[in-house]
């Protein structure tokens, strides 16, 4: 599996993030760093303990590092979650919780293929 | 240019993976130092301050955002010298215009762009260090223009003195003795919020004050004699005509130097009690500048020689103006000039344009020191690095719990073991009032550091402060050894202090237990002979004119007890009658175990000391079990015997054993025909030790 590969997997958008990481073993080194990035437990307990100003910051980094990794479908859905969250709770932040759930484990399964194919 | 060493910069961003992106970004070229909330932040900020290039910030973080990071950056005046990107994916305008507005340089929206970022960095740095390098210049230049202006003014008021026939060391003196007031006066007080910018300013209009006279016809103004009522109305108005002229000044209308002029040339003759002219304003209402000027005015014309009259003394001429001979003075200023008084006497004669030089570049200098990071060069930069090397090196090795704070931002760090020994973070912001600290140590505890360390001096800044914290469920005594930091500036402000706390429960405890071991008796837990003595000792010092009694007494037939009953049943009527004794004295009293069966009482009293004593014998006597209690007692007054230790339990001793000869069961107090009766214990001079002899060998001994 190539590095574009894995982009069109994870829904990702590949020539802006070169257009402006300006190399691939970047992009690669970071995309590979995604999986060990503490926000999406974080977020995912704050939920449950109904810590939502916690929640709001969790779904706030998803989305910077997203941006940054030019990570697009789940960029949508943690900068929809974290707008559902900016003033506290709303009914809405259950189901887009859902959604970003989804789109993380897609996320994170692309990248593992990836890895795995890296032979490393 | 040679790259002798790497900028900083600082990261605060709380996804690890971000601040990765940015340190890969920048490279090599940069030292990146990385910080995950805001309070980390300012803590780090803090500890590096101008050695830091940059400041990367994201906005929306745990702890601390980002704008709590600017605001702490100006409170603290960092803004200015350090430059801060903010780096978000907020793009709403209200939160960029906030950003602006706290002083931020520059935006990086995400995602971030490899080159832009790039770009912004390294141009904001080296605006910065442009920047920087023009301040520099442009106070060398502002104090050259400055130095031009001084003898620009001298010229001009020279002029007028010239025609008014003085000798031109007037305008110095007043400028002078202008100069020394107000810095005095700054000292003592905030009212007139002097800063050194004003006083430089004040000092040099000052030199202006009678530029009206150039107006004044020679005639009057050169008269040797009394001047006429006519006369003395057109030399009054030389403070109007002098105010006119810099009021209808063509340019420069709003420069601060003219306002001050203005003042001064206007209100030089008010009198603080609003008698004087031209307009008769009253107590702070004449400006201080023209209060001032005033004074120094009176002071150097009473002790100049004048076309009509002598020099007087500096004595004379202070006492003068204190008697209120020449005018009504503001009395801060008359303090002023009394405490400066030895400085003028010395410094008028000497002062010298080379002096004035001198205090000039002073003030300047002060002014450059607000800004000393600009001073800052390479090598103080590495000194000051390997000293922190140094210090967090040693602070790791030790085992100790180590911490500095600061009074602003009210913050406290604590060396990596301290932290986790407490439980605290490293940094932990406004400790007086944080949850952490205040479940560490009680409020009037950490209060009470708080004073000790504001009351130090700069001369002697170290406090030692033992206190209780409660670590892990377990209270435990700490010795806090502190110095308190103190600014550089005058007066000295306290900045925070540096020190560390030390667990001293276990020897703090067992030298309590000693203590306790070495002034009580084992058995009946009342204070023993030794300590007994030494306890009434201090009592007697302490209030040697009032009336004490001594009571000494022993149990009747105690022998009789031991022996019928057991040593141990002779033990538990001890510690009976002990537990008697601690109830019927009061709060003041004195009791202890001589020895044996045989115990003290000290007591004071107002009025009559027998229904005192009465009241004790009678709460003593009764039963324990089937042993009847009965009680001897012999009692010395002071007020019959004196107040010598020795001499007072010799006597009441003596009354005791009369007791004892007289049937037993009674108390009675000494008198002289007891003087020569033998002893009931044993002969004074070897009294203590007798007492540690068993009880059963004491005893109720036969006469």
């Amino acid at each position: 599996m190539t590095l574009q590969e894995c982009y069109a997997a994870m829904g990702g958008n590949y020539e802006e993030v070169l257009g402006r990481l300006r190399s691939d073993r970047l992009i690669q080194k970071f995309v590979l760093k995604f999986v060990d990035d503490g926000s999406y437990q974080l977020l995912l307990d704050s939920m449950a303990s109904n810590n939502y100003e916690e929640a709001f910051r969790a779904a706030h980094t998803i989305k910077g590092v997203c941006q940054n990794l030019g990570l697009t479908r789940l960029l949508r859905s943690s900068s929809q979650l974290s707008e559902a969250l900016r003033h506290g709770y709303t009914p809405e932040a259950d189901g887009l919780t859902e959604e970003v759930t989804r789109d993380y484990q897609e996320a994170v399964a692309a990248i593992r293929a990836f890895q795995a194919s890296l032979g490393t | 240019m040679k790259q002798t060493r790497k900028e900083k910069i600082l990261i605060v961003d709380d996804s690890e993976l971000n601040r990765a992106i940015l340190a890969d970004m920048l490279g090599e070229e940069y030292d990146i130092v990385e910080a995950e909330n805001g309070l980390e932040a300012v803590a780090i900020l803090q500890r590096m301050g101008p050695e830091l290039s940059l400041v990367l910030l994201d906005i929306v973080m745990p702890e601390m955002d980002g704008f709590g990071v600017l605001d702490t950056m100006n409170q603290n005046r960092w803004i200015d010298d350090i430059p801060v990107i903010m780096i978000s994916a907020e793009s709403g305008s209200s939160h960029i215009e906030r950003a602006y507005e706290l002083g931020v340089t520059d935006f990086i929206a995400r995602p971030f762009d490899a080159l832009i970022v790039h770009r912004r960095v390294v141009n904001t740095i080296l605006l910065y260090a442009k920047q920087k390098k023009l301040v520099g210049m442009v106070a060398d230049q502002i104090y050259e223009k400055e130095r031009q202006g001084n003898l620009m003014i001298d010229i001009l008021s020279h002029i007028v003195e010239f025609r008014n026939g003085e000798s031109g060391l007037h305008v110095l003196h007043v400028r002078t003795l202008t100069e020394l007031l107000l810095r005095r006066l700054s000292q003592k007080t905030d009212r007139y919020r002097l800063t050194p910018g004003e006083i430089s300013i004040i000092t040099t209009a000052s030199a202006l004050h009678d530029i009206g006279k150039i107006a004044i016809d020679e005639h009057i103004l050169n008269k040797p004699g009394r001047l006429t009522s006519e006369e003395f109305a057109v030399m009054k108005t030389h403070t109007t005509v002098g105010a006119d002229m810099l009021e209808n000044l063509p340019i420069h209308q709003h420069d601060p130097l003219v306002n001050v002029a203005y003042q001064i040339c206007r209100w030089h003759h008010e009198r603080y009690d609003g008698r004087g002219y031209p307009d008769g304003l009253e107590g702070d209402a004449i400006p201080i500048s023209a209060q001032v000027v005033a004074l120094a005015d009176v002071y150097d014309a009473l002790t100049s020689q004048r076309v009509y009259k002598p020099p007087f003394s500096h004595e004379e001429a202070v006492q003068m103006i204190l008697d209120g001979q020449c005018g009504t003075f503001n009395p801060l200023l008359l303090e002023c000039l009394q405490e400066n008084a030895e400085t003028i006497r010395a410094g008028l004669a000497a002062d010298s344009q080379a002096q004035r030089d001198q205090r000039e570049m002073r003030n300047v200098a002060q002014e450059m020191h607000r800004h000393e990071e600009l001073a800052a060069s390479e090598r103080t930069l590495q000194l000051l690095e390997h000293e922190r090397m140094k210090y967090s090196f040693f602070a790791a090795m030790t085992q100790e719990i180590q911490f500095e704070y600061t009074a602003s931002p009210a913050m406290v760090t604590l060396s990596a073991w301290g932290a986790e020994k407490l439980g605290l973070g490293e940094t932990v912001m406004d400790p007086l009032r944080s949850g952490g600290v205040l479940a560490l140590i009680d409020q009037e505890w950490i209060q009470g550091l708080s004073n000790a360390l504001h009351s130090t001096c700069p001369d002697q800044p170290v406090v030692t402060y033992d206190c209780p914290l409660n670590l892990g469920g377990e209270r435990r005594w700490f010795r806090i050894v502190a110095r308190a930091t103190w600014s550089a500036d005058e007066p000295a402000r306290y900045t925070g202090a540096i020190g560390k706390a030390i667990d001293i429960h276990d020897s703090r405890m067992k030298l309590h237990a000693l203590e306790q071991m070495a002034s009580h008796d084992t058995l009946t837990g009342l204070l023993n002979h030794a300590y007994a003595k030494k306890r009434i000792l201090e009592r007697i010092e302490s209030r040697p004119t009032a009336s004490y009694a001594l009571a000494i007494f022993d149990l009747d037939h105690f022998k009789s007890a031991n022996d019928t009953y057991g040593h141990t049943f002779g033990d538990h009527v001890l510690i009976h009658v002990a537990e008697k004794l601690r109830q019927s004295i009061r709060g003041g009293d004195i009791a202890a175990r001589v020895g044996g069966d045989e115990f003290l009482i000290f007591l004071e009293h107002k009025g009559d000391v027998e229904p005192v004593v009465s009241r004790i014998f009678e709460s003593l006597c009764g039963t324990y079990e089937d042993f009847t209690i009965s009680v001897s007692m012999g009692v010395a007054p002071t007020a019959l015997v004196g107040c010598d230790y020795d001499t007072l339990f010799h006597a009441a001793d003596q009354a005791l054993y009369t007791v004892k000869r007289g049937g037993r069961g009674q108390y009675r107090f000494y008198d002289e025909s007891m003087r020569q009766m033998l002893s009931a214990i044993s002969p004074i001079d070897s009294g203590e030790e007798a007492d540690t002899a068993p009880a059963d060998q004491k005893g109720d001994r036969p006469i």
